[in-house]
């Protein structure tokens, strides 16, 4: 199956990819910072507290960066070297290239995470100052739900860019709207509105930022809905039901699914317009 | 009787209001050779591309054994073997690795990779990554990996650029040895002096035209036994 070959060599250059190593290490860096900060005296290491608010947060910045420039720089370098080109003389379709190239980056991104998540947990659980397996395993389902979303927004941007230069400066852009932007322009922008339609018109946009959706999921699901206030108790109370947790995947597969088959519909249409 | 394997018709390829390849038709049957022969901007290179399905024509058709592109874009990618001139691969696989990678593409068995390898002298720097071969050595590679799954057509884009004598004549060799298999090349160059040697067709293009085409004897004789070189020089500055 040629989107097998793909991804197998995808995941053979990524773990030669400097890059990655730089990420792994930042990444570790990061898990076990967090471990430093909790080995304080910290109440309730179970649930959400404001250590695994904070290690969101900054996984939160770190991860989107981090897969939209791998996944974005490996889509667009495919072109500019020319590699594609000899690829597409070859029986192998649009579907199978780009499947291949975001399965192989995915597994490459969760192998770094892991062994971040993997070294940390080892450590805490060593000097009895751990997360709790618990809480551990929810941030890493937060983190690889980044990794799939963002992945497929950093596949298309590779596939819409004409060179790196162009793929790097959309990257950081998108990153930079998503992750950092966000909520001063939801601030800036809903001030603008109805008072009544402010609510409705903030839980409708949380499904259009891939960052929020999943923050606000694996928030929810950490027992931290109490910090969004009391108003969006109802809005909480929702997602709590299996109808709820059905939503939040669905959207999050409409995003990769959407994202991922828009990639394959650029790439093809470009195929032959050299 | 040998079997026609590339037909192109019409061929033209227009970028905008500026034509790069001015409407083109050729023949090749299965067990021939074809040079294109121009120099930089003749259209050498967008007339293979083409070939190869890279890029779109604006007008005409181009078959392969029977199959069109768009028809069957899978059977068509069966049928050839490209070998780019600009390439840039993956510098961290060894040669081995990036071969085998390309032969699991078009399903050739991985013990094939080992004689195309030995084929183009490069079994002993199999092991060593891309990006420490010299020019050559990368040539020679594009070349086997054009090779795998031994296409019916071979289109080769400068396959003698950055070689050294000693290769050019063995590269000369393995087209003769491919022929002899009956599989067709369609190679383009600015070096005549290998065309003249390895070739049984040759298309002279000038900025996108076609200045002169053939059977090389034939050529030899209406232009009074000339070597390409001096056909060439006469057609160039006639044009």
């Amino acid at each position: 199956m040629d989107a097998l070959t793909i991804m197998k060599n995808e995941i053979k250059l990524g773990f030669r990819n400097p890059w990655a190593y730089s990420f792994l290490g930042i990444f570790t860096l990061l898990s076990l910072s967090m471990l430093i900060i909790q080995s304080g005296p910290v109440s309730d290491l179970n649930q959400y507290t404001k250590t695994t608010g904070t290690l969101m947060n900054l996984i939160l910045y770190l991860l989107p960066l981090m897969t939209l420039l791998l996944g974005a720089l490996s889509i667009t370098s495919e072109k500019e070297d020319g590699r594609w080109h000899l690829l597409s003389t070859y029986p192998l379709s649009s579907f199978s290239f780009i499947i291949g190239k975001y399965a192989g980056m995915f597994i490459v991104l969760t192998a770094i995470i892991s062994f971040g998540f993997g070294l940390s947990g080892l450590i805490g659980s060593f000097l009895g100052q751990g997360l709790s397996l618990e809480t551990l395993l929810w941030i890493f389902v937060f983190s690889m739900m980044l990794i799939l979303l963002f992945l497929g927004l950093a596949v298309w941007i590779g596939a819409a860019s004409k060179n790196r230069w162009q793929a790097l400066t959309i990257s950081v852009g998108v990153w930079f709207l998503l992750v950092l932007a966000w909520p001063i322009l939801l601030i800036a922008v809903l001030s603008l509105f109805p008072y009544a339609s402010i609510q409705p018109t903030l839980e409708i946009l949380v499904f259009f930022n891939p960052a929020e959706l999943v923050r606000i999921f694996v928030t929810l699901y950490l027992g931290g809905g109490h910090i969004f206030g009391p108003a969006y108790y109802e809005w909480i109370e929702w997602f709590h039901q299996p109808f709820g947790v059905l939503f939040l995947v669905a959207v999050s597969m409409l995003w990769v699914l959407g994202s991922v088959g828009l990639t394959i519909w650029k790439w093809e249409r470009k195929r032959r317009h050299v | 009787m040998s079997e026609r394997i590339l037909k192109v018709k019409g061929l033209e390829k227009k970028y905008q209001s500026k034509t790069v390849v001015y409407p083109i038709d050729f023949q090749l049957n299965s067990g021939e050779i074809l040079a294109l022969c121009g120099g930089n901007g003749a259209g050498k290179s967008t007339i293979l591309k083409m070939i190869a399905g890279i890029v779109e024509p604006s007008q005409g058709n181009i078959t392969i054994d029977g199959i069109t592109w768009d028809k069957n874009r899978r059977d068509y990618a069966r049928k050839i073997g490209y070998m780019p001139d600009h390439f840039s691969l993956d510098a961290s696989l060894s040669v081995r690795e990036l071969l085998n990678y390309y032969a699991q593409l078009k399903k050739v068995p991985k013990e094939e990779t080992a004689g195309i390898l030995d084929r183009v002298g490069l079994t002993d720097v199999q092991d060593e990554p891309f990006d420490s071969l010299s020019k050559g050595m990368r040539q020679r590679f594009m070349f086997a990996q054009a090779m795998l799954g031994s296409p019916q057509l071979l289109i080769l884009d400068e396959p003698t650029n950055g070689l050294d004598p000693y290769w050019m004549k063995s590269f000369v060799e393995i087209i003769q040895e491919l022929k002899k298999e009956n599989q067709s090349i369609i190679f383009s160059t600015h070096q005549l002096d290998i065309a003249e040697s390895a070739a049984d067709q040759v298309i002279f293009l000038h900025e996108g035209q076609v200045l002169e085409s053939g059977e090389l004897d034939r050529l030899k004789q209406k232009y009074n036994h000339m070597s390409l070189q001096q056909m060439f020089s006469r057609l160039f500055f006639r044009a």
